[in-house]
């Protein structure tokens, strides 16, 4: 993770107490941050406490759940024994270098010691944080990437086309097993330039979700269109939806049969609609009917797949997808709750399919994200998955974490 | 049939030059698009295939030629040389009848309630008359195999038509080929005309299906029988068929041969369905699936599957079996009527069919049993002993 930068927003002076607040501005204008917001260090201290109380259970008895809690606390725990060792480090160093009995022989020795332990406290605080904020259950699976053209007609769907092409080349760069699971565009290939009515990109790597999970929103273009005569700058966009894929291979059968889980669909809540031939059907017809439709009943939900001729192909694939869509749906509204009570004390966007996160400038070949606010300028090297794109995808990333941490604080001081 | 829109093809121009004419054997633009779709992907292979072998290809040419083809009728079957039935991908070849989703669909439903069989024969048996491209046998050795290793099947495919057997051989060469067919089934193919009896004259190279098992030693006892013969009537192929049907499937495998015998259209259609119940006696198979056209047919086979009396158990379903049933205004019928869609086929068994298709056991004691099937023969023959002694 990169330094600092999220204790110079706005937002986060606003959430922080005055105490805090000053604190901060002051080391906004150093290099790194050697404290630890208050809140999180309390926290961190009562996570101690409790692993301790975890240790004492432990050795009257095993339970499971209680060592699976113990190993989650531990990384935070030793974080805490670290930051806590260097900064009563740095206290002594400080106090000897302004002790005026201190020799000057001595007192230049501190001074090189402080250095050092203070860029030792500069990562002990960071990975304190970080060990505090919570990992996204889902960021270990792999994901599905869909892409949709929105407004802008088929510039939009070129755009959606060219996205595609992106994330393909960034797998394939950086190793990612992808896979198109649904292809539509008027005429089968993968040509640039084909408008695009709807893909779907299957990343079959493992913490695919964790690396994408940032890409989701409206990406905005501003270029001037191929099919565009007065050479006139348009804006168009295409969105971008990420979901965690649970496949068979990643969490286990027990995941789709488990009523707990949120990949559990009842078949019986799901019409299954097969486009059956016109009329007779049967030696009466002879048209290729392979799509599938599945539309669960409850949330009315539909997916529907036709790209194979292969009628089971689609259903197996109809039913991936359902899967998947129906979890987000419901991790969603879960998070929903959390995300309220956050968003009243930090004012967090939250991030979903409508939020306009990104825009492609081909007159200035440029970049930016409006969440991390980061502007890059090798476009052409962003659109081929190039490592441009990784900068960008990584800041949005420290971004969401930066989020996940305001939250955190924002939690703790309102538990107060 | 209603002109087109011209805002459909409008439209659909704007997406694709080629759309338009798919336009017109497809109907709807997402149809249009899919066939679209696969057809460019088609032309692309070929392109490269001949490119390969030094041939000179040029795939935009290639695919106004398919596309041109499709929009005069040809189905997209013929024209890319394949078709999915089930998992499996079929050959097809003018001259033999593609293969229907519906077909495949009865026949998964029928392999997915034997693979819970717990009494499964150490053999079974998969006898398919009128079998075209043989993809019913291909699909039930490849379904039931998969799960039931421990039960090793003997499948027969019989036809009539020499270029149909010629494409099952090639179909199971493809299917052994790919690895999708198990050790433990044994799959073959022979040719017999299913409406000729043992007593007509029987000329040279075609015999009934009693000589033909005889002579190529195949065991004269079958466990599940399955059979999508030719069901439409006369009438019916004018008015119900679509264009591309009429103009590029076989008719001989759509209409029965006109009947000696003065006979109504409907009787004309149900031609095969009497010869393919007493067949399914002799070979005392224990299930029995027949495909029809419609519900009407789908009540008429029942009915003389009834009047054999030798079944425990008569049910129909419709194109989607494993669905729920459909809920409208239930009309009064003397068989269970099973799925969504139209009526599809005819579902009969006896003796251990019905623990097999997990109905239960038979209420009928297995003496009682052959005492039936022996009576139902004992009825029949004489009435074919009558024919045969009016010839004389
Ligand atoms: C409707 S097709 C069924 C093909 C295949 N079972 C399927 O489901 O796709 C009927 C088949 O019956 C064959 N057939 C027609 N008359 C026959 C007869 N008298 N004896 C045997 N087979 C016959 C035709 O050659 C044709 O292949």
């Amino acid at each position: 993770m990169r330094a600092t930068p999220w204790i110079c927003r706005p937002c986060l002076s606003r959430i922080a107490r005055p105490a805090i607040r000053r604190q901060l501005r002051f080391q906004s204008s150093a290099a790194a941050a050697e404290t630890i917001a208050p809140a999180l260090l309390s926290r961190a201290r009562t996570i101690a406490l409790e692993h301790e109380r975890l240790n004492e259970k432990l050795a009257n008895g095993f339970d499971s759940k209680s060592a699976k809690k113990l190993g989650e606390y531990s990384v935070i725990v030793r974080a805490l024994k670290e930051w806590e060792a260097a900064s009563e480090a740095a206290a002594e160093l400080t106090t000897l270098i302004h002790d005026s009995s201190t020799d000057t022989e001595l007192r230049d020795l501190a001074a090189d010691d402080l250095d050092a332990t203070r860029t030792q406290l500069v990562n002990a605080s960071q990975a304190l944080t970080t060990s505090l904020v919570p990992i996204h259950p889902f960021a270990h699976l792999p994901c599905l990437v869909e892409i949709r053209p929105g407004a802008g007609g088929s510039e939009a769907a070129i755009f959606a086309g060219d996205l595609l092409r992106m994330y393909q080349a960034f797998c394939s760069r950086n190793s990612l097993r992808a896979t198109l699971l649904k292809f539509e565009n008027a005429d089968g290939t993968t040509e640039a330039g084909v408008p695009l009515s709807e893909a779907i990109l299957e990343i079959e790597s493992e913490n695919a979700y964790g690396i994408f999970r940032c890409e989701a929103g409206v990406h905005r273009v501003q270029r001037v269109p191929a099919t565009e005569t007065k050479g006139r700058t348009h804006t168009s966009a295409a969105s971008v939806l990420v979901l965690p894929s649970l496949n068979e291979n990643a969490a286990g059968e027990e995941d789709f049969e488990n009523p707990e889980s949120d990949y559990y669909v009842d078949p019986k809540e799901v019409r299954v609609e097969i486009m059956r031939a016109r009329g007779a059907g049967g030696q009466h017809v002879n048209t290729t009917d392979s799509a599938v439709r599945l539309t669960h009943m409850p949330t009315m939900t539909m997916v529907s797949m036709q790209d194979s001729r292969s009628q089971p192909k689609n259903k197996e694939k109809a039913w991936k997808l359902l899967r998947s869509r129906l979890a987000q749906a419901r991790r969603e509204k879960r998070e929903e709750e959390m995300v309220n009570i956050r968003r009243s004390v930090v004012g967090v966007a939250k991030m979903g399919r409508g939020d306009k996160v990104r825009t492609y400038n081909w007159g200035q070949q440029r970049v930016t994200d409006h969440r991390s606010g980061i502007t890059v300028h090798d476009l052409d090297d962003v659109m081929q998955g190039g490592q441009t794109l990784d900068t960008v995808m990584e800041s949005v990333r420290n971004w969401l974490m930066e989020r996940d941490v305001e939250a955190l604080i924002a939690e703790e001081s309102s538990r107060k | 049939m209603p002109r087109l829109a011209t805002s459909l093809l409008r439209e659909a121009y704007a997406i694709h030059p080629c759309l338009p004419l798919l336009l017109r054997p497809c109907r709807d633009l997402q149809a249009a698009r899919n066939e679209l779709r696969w057809l460019c992907e088609h032309a692309g292979k070929v392109a490269r295939l001949r490119r390969a072998k030094g041939r000179d290809a040029d795939p935009k040419q290639l695919l106004k030629r398919l596309v041109q083809e499709r929009a005069a009728g040809k189905p997209l079957q013929y024209l890319l040389g394949t078709e999915f039935f089930g998992d499996l991908e079929i050959r097809c070849q003018p001259g033999v009848l593609i293969p229907r989703q519906e077909t495949a669909a009865s026949v998964m439903h029928l392999t997915r309630l034997l693979r819970a069989a717990l009494d499964l024969p150490p053999e079974l048996r998969v006898l398919d008359l009128c079998t075209g491209t043989g993809c019913i046998p291909l699909l039930i050795a490849d379904e039931l195999t998969r799960c039931r290793q421990d039960v090793q099947l003997r499948l027969l495919g019989v036809d009539v038509s020499d270029k149909a057997l010629r494409l099952a051989q090639y179909n199971l060469h493809q299917t052994q080929r790919k690895g999708r067919l198990s050790d433990t089934a044994k799959v073959a193919f022979i040719h017999a005309d299913l409406l000729m009896e043992p007593f007509d004259v029987q000329p040279a190279q075609t015999l009934c299906l009693k000589k033909a098992m005889n002579y190529s030693r195949v065991p004269p006892f079958w466990d599940v029988f399955v059979s999508n013969p030719p069901y439409i009537s006369p009438a019916a192929y004018w008015k119900t068929t679509t264009r591309s049907v009429r103009g590029f499937e076989p008719k001989l495998a759509l209409v029965p041969p006109l009947p000696a015998d003065p006979a109504t259209d409907t009787e004309h259609g149900d031609i095969f369905y009497p010869h393919l119940l007493a067949m399914a006696r002799d070979v005392e198979a224990k299930i029995v699936l027949l495909e029809v056209a419609d519900l009407a047919q789908a009540g008429r086979v029942a009915e003389m599957a009834q009047n054999m009396a030798i079944f425990d158990g008569i049910e129909i379903w419709r194109d989607q079996p494993d669905q729920p049933a459909e809920e409208r205004g239930a009309q009064p019928s003397r068989f269970p009527i099973i799925g969504q869609g139209n009526g599809r086929s005819v579902l009969c068994w006896r003796a251990r069919g019905g623990s097999w298709l997990g109905k239960g056991p038979s209420p009928v004691s297995p003496l009682d049993d052959a005492r039936r099937l022996w009576e139902s023969h004992r009825v029949s023959s004489s009435f074919f002993d009558f024919k045969f002694n009016s010839r004389l």
